[in-house]
Protein backbone atom coordinates (compact mmCIF):
# COMPACT_ATOMS: atom_id res chain seq x y z
CA UNK A 1 0.00 0.00 0.00
CA UNK A 2 2.67 2.24 -1.20
CA UNK A 3 0.97 3.98 -4.16
CA UNK A 4 -0.89 7.46 -3.82
CA UNK A 5 -4.34 6.06 -4.67
CA UNK A 6 -4.34 3.15 -2.34
CA UNK A 7 -3.17 5.52 0.35
CA UNK A 8 -5.81 8.42 -0.94
CA UNK A 9 -8.72 5.46 -0.39
CA UNK A 10 -7.18 4.53 2.87
CA UNK A 11 -7.28 7.98 4.06
CA UNK A 12 -10.64 7.98 3.26
CA UNK A 13 -11.81 5.60 4.73
CA UNK A 14 -10.26 5.79 8.24
CA UNK A 15 -11.79 9.63 8.39
CA UNK A 16 -15.25 8.03 7.79
CA UNK A 17 -14.41 5.69 10.62
CA UNK A 18 -13.23 8.30 13.07
CA UNK A 19 -16.24 10.39 12.17
CA UNK A 20 -18.63 7.43 12.91
CA UNK A 21 -17.29 6.80 15.91
CA UNK A 22 -17.60 10.95 16.52
CA UNK A 23 -21.09 10.35 15.77
CA UNK A 24 -21.42 7.13 17.66
CA UNK A 25 -19.64 9.20 20.97
CA UNK A 26 -22.17 12.03 20.47
CA UNK A 27 -24.89 9.71 20.87
CA UNK A 28 -23.65 8.02 24.25
CA UNK A 29 -23.56 11.10 25.71
CA UNK A 30 -27.02 11.98 24.52
CA UNK A 31 -28.00 8.65 26.18
CA UNK A 32 -26.37 9.14 29.45
CA UNK A 33 -27.75 12.58 29.59
CA UNK A 34 -31.39 11.80 29.57
CA UNK A 35 -31.00 8.61 31.38
CA UNK A 36 -28.83 10.28 34.41
CA UNK A 37 -31.01 13.85 34.41
CA UNK A 38 -33.95 13.19 32.48
CA UNK A 39 -36.22 16.29 30.99
CA UNK A 40 -33.38 18.16 32.02
CA UNK A 41 -30.76 15.99 30.15
CA UNK A 42 -33.17 16.39 26.90
CA UNK A 43 -33.45 19.46 27.00
CA UNK A 44 -29.63 20.26 27.28
CA UNK A 45 -29.07 18.22 24.26
CA UNK A 46 -30.48 20.79 21.44
CA UNK A 47 -29.24 23.67 23.46
CA UNK A 48 -25.61 22.31 23.17
CA UNK A 49 -26.43 21.30 19.49
CA UNK A 50 -27.86 25.26 18.39
CA UNK A 51 -24.69 26.34 20.51
CA UNK A 52 -22.09 24.90 18.67
CA UNK A 53 -23.61 25.00 15.38
CA UNK A 54 -23.86 28.79 15.18
CA UNK A 55 -20.32 29.15 16.23
CA UNK A 56 -18.72 26.56 13.99
CA UNK A 57 -20.79 26.84 11.17
CA UNK A 58 -20.65 30.98 11.30
CA UNK A 59 -16.87 30.34 11.22
CA UNK A 60 -17.15 28.14 7.94
CA UNK A 61 -19.22 30.24 6.16
CA UNK A 62 -16.67 33.38 6.66
CA UNK A 63 -13.36 31.27 7.02
CA UNK A 64 -11.20 32.72 4.15
CA UNK A 65 -11.96 35.91 5.13
CA UNK A 66 -11.88 34.89 9.20
CA UNK A 67 -8.61 33.35 8.66
CA UNK A 68 -7.14 36.67 6.90
CA UNK A 69 -7.26 38.29 10.10
CA UNK A 70 -6.83 35.80 12.40
CA UNK A 71 -3.18 35.41 10.67
CA UNK A 72 -2.80 38.97 9.65
CA UNK A 73 -2.40 37.09 5.65
CA UNK A 74 -2.51 39.79 2.53
CA UNK A 75 -3.82 38.65 -0.10
CA UNK A 76 -1.53 39.67 -3.43
CA UNK A 77 -1.96 39.49 -7.03
CA UNK A 78 -0.12 37.44 -10.35
CA UNK A 79 1.81 40.74 -10.68
CA UNK A 80 3.17 40.37 -6.60
CA UNK A 81 4.67 37.19 -7.61
CA UNK A 82 4.07 36.16 -10.71
CA UNK A 83 6.41 32.95 -9.64
CA UNK A 84 4.55 31.87 -7.05
CA UNK A 85 1.57 32.23 -9.40
CA UNK A 86 3.48 30.27 -12.17
CA UNK A 87 3.39 27.47 -9.94
CA UNK A 88 -0.03 27.70 -8.47
CA UNK A 89 -1.22 28.24 -12.08
CA UNK A 90 0.49 24.56 -12.87
CA UNK A 91 -1.45 22.81 -10.17
CA UNK A 92 -4.64 24.22 -10.51
CA UNK A 93 -4.29 22.65 -14.32
CA UNK A 94 -2.95 19.41 -12.79
CA UNK A 95 -5.89 19.40 -10.44
CA UNK A 96 -8.84 20.93 -12.67
CA UNK A 97 -9.84 22.94 -9.45
CA UNK A 98 -10.54 26.97 -9.88
CA UNK A 99 -7.97 29.25 -9.30
CA UNK A 100 -7.82 29.86 -5.56
CA UNK A 101 -7.63 33.33 -4.02
CA UNK A 102 -3.90 33.62 -2.45
CA UNK A 103 -2.40 35.48 0.24
CA UNK A 104 1.29 35.92 2.36
CA UNK A 105 1.83 36.22 5.85
CA UNK A 106 4.77 38.64 6.92
CA UNK A 107 6.57 35.78 9.24
CA UNK A 108 9.93 34.22 8.88
CA UNK A 109 9.08 30.48 9.69
CA UNK A 110 8.15 28.61 6.73
CA UNK A 111 4.92 27.63 6.77
CA UNK A 112 1.30 27.83 4.55
CA UNK A 113 -2.21 26.84 4.82
CA UNK A 114 -5.41 26.57 3.04
CA UNK A 115 -9.30 27.47 3.72
CA UNK A 116 -12.59 28.24 2.29
CA UNK A 117 -16.02 26.58 2.81
CA UNK A 118 -15.83 25.08 -0.89
CA UNK A 119 -12.92 25.20 -4.13
CA UNK A 120 -15.05 28.69 -5.49
CA UNK A 121 -14.11 30.15 -1.83
CA UNK A 122 -10.56 28.86 -1.30
CA UNK A 123 -8.04 30.99 -0.58
CA UNK A 124 -4.30 29.50 0.33
CA UNK A 125 -1.97 31.32 2.31
CA UNK A 126 2.07 31.10 2.38
CA UNK A 127 4.43 32.50 4.93
CA UNK A 128 7.67 34.86 3.62
CA UNK A 129 9.57 32.50 5.31
CA UNK A 130 8.59 29.45 3.41
CA UNK A 131 8.28 31.77 -0.05
CA UNK A 132 11.85 32.40 0.88
CA UNK A 133 13.45 29.04 1.35
CA UNK A 134 11.94 26.74 -0.87
CA UNK A 135 12.95 26.13 -4.56
CA UNK A 136 10.64 25.74 -7.62
CA UNK A 137 10.00 21.87 -7.45
CA UNK A 138 9.38 21.92 -3.31
CA UNK A 139 7.15 24.86 -3.18
CA UNK A 140 5.10 22.73 -6.38
CA UNK A 141 4.79 20.26 -3.37
CA UNK A 142 3.75 22.71 -1.01
CA UNK A 143 1.11 24.77 -3.24
CA UNK A 144 0.17 20.94 -4.42
CA UNK A 145 -0.56 19.55 -0.73
CA UNK A 146 -2.78 23.18 -0.04
CA UNK A 147 -4.62 22.33 -3.10
CA UNK A 148 -5.37 19.02 -1.81
CA UNK A 149 -6.92 20.21 0.87
CA UNK A 150 -9.05 22.42 -1.15
CA UNK A 151 -10.01 19.38 -3.18
CA UNK A 152 -10.76 17.23 -0.37
CA UNK A 153 -12.97 20.12 1.51
CA UNK A 154 -11.27 19.75 4.79
CA UNK A 155 -12.75 22.63 5.81
CA UNK A 156 -16.22 21.10 5.90
CA UNK A 157 -14.80 17.57 7.46
CA UNK A 158 -12.64 19.60 10.19
CA UNK A 159 -16.00 21.60 10.88
CA UNK A 160 -18.17 18.22 11.20
CA UNK A 161 -14.87 16.92 13.23
CA UNK A 162 -15.35 20.62 15.30
CA UNK A 163 -19.19 20.44 15.56
CA UNK A 164 -19.28 16.73 17.04
CA UNK A 165 -16.49 17.49 19.20
CA UNK A 166 -17.75 21.11 20.65
CA UNK A 167 -21.66 19.65 21.05
CA UNK A 168 -20.25 16.71 23.69
CA UNK A 169 -18.08 19.04 24.98
CA UNK A 170 -21.03 21.32 25.94
CA UNK A 171 -23.31 18.84 26.81
CA UNK A 172 -21.41 17.35 29.65
CA UNK A 173 -19.75 20.81 30.95
CA UNK A 174 -23.43 22.04 31.36
CA UNK A 175 -24.35 18.69 33.30
CA UNK A 176 -21.27 18.69 35.03
CA UNK A 177 -21.85 22.32 36.63
CA UNK A 178 -25.41 21.32 37.14
CA UNK A 179 -24.27 18.37 39.26
CA UNK A 180 -22.25 21.30 41.05
CA UNK A 181 -24.32 23.88 41.46
CA UNK A 182 -27.75 22.09 41.49
CA UNK A 183 -27.71 18.95 42.72
CA UNK A 184 -30.42 19.15 45.35
CA UNK A 185 -32.90 20.11 42.24
CA UNK A 186 -31.75 17.14 40.14
CA UNK A 187 -32.36 14.87 43.70
CA UNK A 188 -35.99 15.67 43.79
CA UNK A 189 -36.56 14.14 40.04
CA UNK A 190 -38.22 11.05 39.67
CA UNK A 191 -38.20 8.79 37.10
CA UNK A 192 -34.56 8.76 35.98
CA UNK A 193 -33.30 4.79 35.84
CA UNK A 194 -29.39 5.92 36.08
CA UNK A 195 -27.84 7.26 39.54
CA UNK A 196 -25.91 10.47 38.55
CA UNK A 197 -23.12 9.44 40.19
CA UNK A 198 -22.86 6.79 37.63
CA UNK A 199 -22.79 9.93 34.99
CA UNK A 200 -19.58 11.67 35.66
CA UNK A 201 -16.91 9.52 34.75
CA UNK A 202 -18.38 9.20 30.65
CA UNK A 203 -19.55 12.78 31.39
CA UNK A 204 -14.84 13.65 32.32
CA UNK A 205 -13.90 10.92 29.53
CA UNK A 206 -16.56 12.08 26.78
CA UNK A 207 -15.10 15.14 25.81
CA UNK A 208 -11.20 14.27 26.18
CA UNK A 209 -12.15 11.17 23.97
CA UNK A 210 -13.89 13.66 21.57
CA UNK A 211 -11.22 15.63 21.20
CA UNK A 212 -8.58 12.22 20.68
CA UNK A 213 -11.01 11.71 17.55
CA UNK A 214 -10.95 15.34 16.34
CA UNK A 215 -7.20 15.39 16.44
CA UNK A 216 -7.34 11.83 14.90
CA UNK A 217 -9.46 13.30 11.62
CA UNK A 218 -7.05 16.17 11.63
CA UNK A 219 -4.03 13.65 11.27
CA UNK A 220 -5.95 11.30 8.49
CA UNK A 221 -6.88 14.60 6.64
CA UNK A 222 -3.06 15.60 6.41
CA UNK A 223 -1.69 12.00 5.14
CA UNK A 224 -4.71 12.45 2.62
CA UNK A 225 -3.38 15.73 1.26
CA UNK A 226 -0.28 14.67 0.94
CA UNK A 227 -1.41 11.26 -1.29
CA UNK A 228 -3.79 14.21 -3.03
CA UNK A 229 -0.79 16.31 -3.66
CA UNK A 230 1.61 13.57 -5.39
CA UNK A 231 -1.49 12.66 -7.38
CA UNK A 232 -1.71 16.36 -8.96
CA UNK A 233 2.18 16.75 -8.90
CA UNK A 234 3.10 13.17 -9.56
CA UNK A 235 6.65 14.04 -7.73
CA UNK A 236 6.52 12.90 -4.22
CA UNK A 237 10.30 14.26 -4.14
CA UNK A 238 9.35 18.15 -4.34
CA UNK A 239 6.95 17.35 -1.32
CA UNK A 240 9.28 15.37 0.44
CA UNK A 241 12.23 17.66 0.26
CA UNK A 242 9.97 20.86 1.30
CA UNK A 243 9.23 18.50 4.35
CA UNK A 244 12.48 17.81 5.09
CA UNK A 245 12.87 21.70 4.59
CA UNK A 246 10.10 22.59 7.84
CA UNK A 247 11.22 19.93 9.68
CA UNK A 248 15.30 21.37 9.41
CA UNK A 249 13.84 24.80 10.29
CA UNK A 250 12.99 25.28 14.41
CA UNK A 251 11.54 29.04 13.78
CA UNK A 252 8.15 29.18 15.16
CA UNK A 253 4.85 30.86 13.38
CA UNK A 254 4.58 34.02 15.51
CA UNK A 255 0.46 34.60 14.66
CA UNK A 256 -0.03 31.38 16.07
CA UNK A 257 -3.42 30.11 17.95
CA UNK A 258 -4.60 26.76 18.68
CA UNK A 259 -7.86 27.82 16.59
CA UNK A 260 -6.03 28.33 13.27
CA UNK A 261 -3.04 25.23 14.10
CA UNK A 262 -4.79 22.23 12.17
CA UNK A 263 -4.67 24.15 9.15
CA UNK A 264 -1.18 24.62 8.66
CA UNK A 265 1.11 22.43 6.74
CA UNK A 266 3.28 21.96 9.36
CA UNK A 267 2.09 22.01 12.77
CA UNK A 268 3.22 25.85 13.94
CA UNK A 269 2.51 24.93 17.47
CA UNK A 270 5.76 23.98 19.57
CA UNK A 271 6.09 20.33 19.69
CA UNK A 272 6.26 20.38 23.65
CA UNK A 273 2.71 21.76 23.49
CA UNK A 274 1.14 18.45 22.63
CA UNK A 275 1.56 14.81 22.95
CA UNK A 276 1.59 13.02 19.96
CA UNK A 277 -2.33 11.87 20.47
CA UNK A 278 -3.59 15.71 20.43
CA UNK A 279 -1.36 16.32 17.49
CA UNK A 280 -3.37 18.08 14.96
CA UNK A 281 -0.68 16.81 12.43
CA UNK A 282 1.49 13.12 12.03
CA UNK A 283 4.87 13.39 13.11
CA UNK A 284 6.72 15.21 10.34
CA UNK A 285 9.48 12.32 9.77
CA UNK A 286 6.32 9.37 9.52
CA UNK A 287 4.98 12.22 6.49
CA UNK A 288 8.67 12.13 4.78
CA UNK A 289 9.05 8.24 4.95
CA UNK A 290 5.26 8.13 3.58
CA UNK A 291 6.24 10.01 0.45
CA UNK A 292 9.73 8.40 0.00
CA UNK A 293 7.87 5.02 0.21
CA UNK A 294 5.78 6.40 -2.92
CA UNK A 295 9.06 7.61 -4.92
CA UNK A 296 10.17 4.13 -4.89
CA UNK A 297 7.21 3.12 -5.90
CA UNK A 298 6.08 5.20 -9.15
CA UNK A 299 2.81 5.09 -10.83
CA UNK A 300 1.76 7.57 -13.67
CA UNK B 1 -51.70 -0.74 -2.67
CA UNK B 2 -52.36 -2.51 -6.06
CA UNK B 3 -50.42 -4.49 -8.17
CA UNK B 4 -50.23 -1.38 -11.02
CA UNK B 5 -49.02 1.36 -8.19
CA UNK B 6 -46.11 -0.89 -7.59
CA UNK B 7 -45.28 -1.60 -11.36
CA UNK B 8 -45.44 1.96 -11.75
CA UNK B 9 -43.25 3.15 -9.05
CA UNK B 10 -40.84 0.54 -9.95
CA UNK B 11 -40.48 2.03 -13.70
CA UNK B 12 -40.24 5.47 -12.49
CA UNK B 13 -37.11 4.47 -10.36
CA UNK B 14 -35.47 2.78 -13.44
CA UNK B 15 -36.01 6.26 -15.18
CA UNK B 16 -34.40 8.18 -12.34
CA UNK B 17 -31.55 6.04 -12.19
CA UNK B 18 -31.58 5.80 -15.96
CA UNK B 19 -31.31 9.46 -16.52
CA UNK B 20 -28.35 9.56 -13.28
CA UNK B 21 -26.09 7.51 -15.18
CA UNK B 22 -26.95 8.90 -18.55
CA UNK B 23 -25.72 12.19 -17.14
CA UNK B 24 -22.87 10.44 -15.24
CA UNK B 25 -21.82 9.33 -19.14
CA UNK B 26 -22.60 12.68 -20.68
CA UNK B 27 -20.29 14.54 -17.92
CA UNK B 28 -17.22 12.52 -18.07
CA UNK B 29 -17.17 12.66 -21.70
CA UNK B 30 -17.36 16.72 -21.76
CA UNK B 31 -15.16 16.49 -18.84
CA UNK B 32 -12.56 15.20 -21.60
CA UNK B 33 -13.04 17.25 -24.42
CA UNK B 34 -12.83 20.29 -21.53
CA UNK B 35 -9.25 18.53 -21.04
CA UNK B 36 -8.53 18.52 -24.01
CA UNK B 37 -8.95 22.20 -24.62
CA UNK B 38 -6.79 22.53 -21.80
CA UNK B 39 -3.61 21.00 -23.31
CA UNK B 40 -4.56 23.23 -26.56
CA UNK B 41 -4.71 26.54 -24.59
CA UNK B 42 -0.86 25.13 -22.82
CA UNK B 43 0.73 23.94 -26.39
CA UNK B 44 -0.35 27.59 -27.79
CA UNK B 45 1.50 29.33 -24.87
CA UNK B 46 4.44 27.02 -25.17
CA UNK B 47 4.45 28.00 -29.23
CA UNK B 48 3.78 31.48 -28.64
CA UNK B 49 6.73 32.27 -26.41
CA UNK B 50 9.10 30.14 -29.24
CA UNK B 51 9.64 32.99 -31.25
CA UNK B 52 11.40 35.00 -28.42
CA UNK B 53 13.45 32.30 -27.02
CA UNK B 54 14.73 31.61 -30.67
CA UNK B 55 15.90 35.57 -30.83
CA UNK B 56 17.42 35.42 -27.54
CA UNK B 57 19.38 32.30 -28.23
CA UNK B 58 20.76 33.45 -31.35
CA UNK B 59 22.00 36.73 -30.31
CA UNK B 60 24.27 34.68 -28.46
CA UNK B 61 24.67 31.46 -29.90
CA UNK B 62 23.92 32.14 -33.82
CA UNK B 63 25.99 29.83 -35.08
CA UNK B 64 24.09 26.73 -33.10
CA UNK B 65 22.05 26.47 -36.19
CA UNK B 66 20.29 23.05 -36.21
CA UNK B 67 19.49 23.36 -32.72
CA UNK B 68 17.33 26.34 -33.66
CA UNK B 69 16.02 24.90 -36.93
CA UNK B 70 14.74 21.62 -35.19
CA UNK B 71 12.52 24.44 -32.73
CA UNK B 72 11.24 26.63 -35.30
CA UNK B 73 10.33 22.89 -37.57
CA UNK B 74 8.84 21.35 -34.70
CA UNK B 75 6.38 24.80 -33.87
CA UNK B 76 5.33 25.01 -37.58
CA UNK B 77 4.72 21.43 -37.33
CA UNK B 78 2.70 21.79 -33.71
CA UNK B 79 0.55 24.95 -34.93
CA UNK B 80 -1.09 23.15 -38.03
CA UNK B 81 -1.93 19.75 -36.18
CA UNK B 82 -5.50 19.20 -35.55
CA UNK B 83 -5.96 15.69 -34.57
CA UNK B 84 -5.30 14.18 -31.13
CA UNK B 85 -2.15 11.65 -32.25
CA UNK B 86 -1.24 14.42 -34.77
CA UNK B 87 -0.99 16.80 -31.46
CA UNK B 88 0.31 14.14 -29.56
CA UNK B 89 3.58 13.53 -32.23
CA UNK B 90 4.04 17.43 -32.54
CA UNK B 91 4.28 18.12 -28.84
CA UNK B 92 6.29 15.52 -28.67
CA UNK B 93 8.68 16.91 -31.08
CA UNK B 94 8.71 20.24 -30.20
CA UNK B 95 9.20 19.08 -26.34
CA UNK B 96 12.26 17.28 -27.52
CA UNK B 97 13.29 20.09 -29.60
CA UNK B 98 13.63 22.80 -26.85
CA UNK B 99 15.28 20.36 -24.71
CA UNK B 100 18.11 20.29 -27.49
CA UNK B 101 18.18 23.77 -27.80
CA UNK B 102 18.40 24.37 -23.80
CA UNK B 103 20.93 21.72 -23.81
CA UNK B 104 22.86 23.98 -26.32
CA UNK B 105 22.29 27.31 -24.09
CA UNK B 106 24.41 25.83 -21.30
CA UNK B 107 27.64 25.91 -23.35
CA UNK B 108 26.56 29.84 -23.69
CA UNK B 109 27.17 31.47 -19.55
CA UNK B 110 26.77 35.38 -21.66
CA UNK B 111 23.79 33.87 -22.62
CA UNK B 112 22.43 32.39 -19.55
CA UNK B 113 22.98 35.24 -17.32
CA UNK B 114 21.19 37.68 -19.89
CA UNK B 115 18.00 38.82 -17.91
CA UNK B 116 15.68 37.95 -20.62
CA UNK B 117 17.18 34.37 -20.77
CA UNK B 118 16.44 33.81 -17.50
CA UNK B 119 12.96 35.20 -17.50
CA UNK B 120 12.48 32.74 -20.88
CA UNK B 121 13.72 30.27 -18.75
CA UNK B 122 10.32 30.49 -15.72
CA UNK B 123 8.04 31.20 -18.61
CA UNK B 124 9.40 27.45 -20.53
CA UNK B 125 9.61 26.14 -16.94
CA UNK B 126 6.03 26.96 -15.81
CA UNK B 127 4.71 26.20 -19.51
CA UNK B 128 6.44 22.91 -19.95
CA UNK B 129 4.62 21.99 -16.45
CA UNK B 130 1.30 23.18 -17.44
CA UNK B 131 1.32 21.12 -20.72
CA UNK B 132 2.16 17.85 -18.89
CA UNK B 133 -0.46 18.76 -15.97
CA UNK B 134 -2.72 19.12 -18.83
CA UNK B 135 -1.85 15.79 -20.39
CA UNK B 136 -2.19 13.95 -17.22
CA UNK B 137 -5.37 15.85 -16.35
CA UNK B 138 -6.69 14.54 -19.44
CA UNK B 139 -5.19 11.31 -19.34
CA UNK B 140 -7.18 10.41 -15.83
CA UNK B 141 -10.57 11.99 -17.12
CA UNK B 142 -10.40 9.92 -20.24
CA UNK B 143 -9.77 7.33 -17.30
CA UNK B 144 -12.71 7.78 -15.81
CA UNK B 145 -14.39 8.14 -18.56
CA UNK B 146 -13.37 4.50 -20.08
CA UNK B 147 -13.34 2.85 -16.73
CA UNK B 148 -17.45 4.01 -16.78
CA UNK B 149 -17.63 2.84 -20.24
CA UNK B 150 -16.49 -0.47 -19.74
CA UNK B 151 -18.35 -0.86 -15.73
CA UNK B 152 -21.74 -1.89 -14.94
CA UNK B 153 -23.84 -0.01 -14.03
CA UNK B 154 -22.83 2.83 -16.33
CA UNK B 155 -21.92 0.29 -19.05
CA UNK B 156 -25.61 -0.13 -19.53
CA UNK B 157 -26.67 3.52 -20.94
CA UNK B 158 -23.55 3.54 -23.44
CA UNK B 159 -25.47 3.15 -26.48
CA UNK B 160 -28.65 5.76 -24.64
CA UNK B 161 -25.95 8.31 -24.10
CA UNK B 162 -23.79 8.04 -27.26
CA UNK B 163 -20.58 8.41 -25.80
CA UNK B 164 -17.87 5.67 -25.95
CA UNK B 165 -14.55 5.04 -24.86
CA UNK B 166 -11.78 7.86 -25.69
CA UNK B 167 -7.93 8.00 -26.83
CA UNK B 168 -5.29 8.70 -24.26
CA UNK B 169 -2.60 11.82 -25.18
CA UNK B 170 0.49 9.65 -25.65
CA UNK B 171 3.44 11.42 -26.34
CA UNK B 172 6.20 9.70 -28.03
CA UNK B 173 8.98 9.61 -25.53
CA UNK B 174 8.81 7.43 -22.38
CA UNK B 175 10.48 10.14 -20.13
CA UNK B 176 8.28 12.83 -21.00
CA UNK B 177 4.91 11.11 -19.42
CA UNK B 178 7.12 10.07 -16.30
CA UNK B 179 8.52 13.12 -15.75
CA UNK B 180 6.16 16.39 -15.39
CA UNK B 181 8.72 18.50 -14.03
CA UNK B 182 11.22 19.06 -16.87
CA UNK B 183 14.26 20.87 -15.23
CA UNK B 184 16.34 23.68 -17.65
Amino acid sequence: MTDFRAMQSANKRKTFALLFFMGVLVWFIAYIAIAAFGGTGAGVIPLAVLITLVSVWGSYFASDKLVLKMTRAQLITEADNPNLFNVIHEVVIASGLPMPKVAVVNDPAPNAFATGRDPNHALIAFTTGLLDSMDRDELQGVVAHEMSHVANRDTLVSSVAATTAGVIALISDILMRMLWFGGSRNRDHHGQQMPIFLAIIPLILAPIAATLLKAAVSRRRESLADATAVSFTRNPAGLRSALEVLARDTTVVQARSNAVAHMYIESPLDASAASKLFATHPPIQERIAALRAMEANPQQ
Amino acid sequence: MDISAIILIVVALFVVYAILQYNKLVRLNIRVDEAFAQIEVQLKRRADLIPNLVETVKGYASHEREALEKVVQARAASTTASTLPAVAAADGMLTNALRGLLAVAEAYPDLKASANFLQLQEELATTENKVSFSRQFYNDNVRNLNTAVKTIPTSFFVGLAKVGEREFYEVEDPTIRNAPNVKF
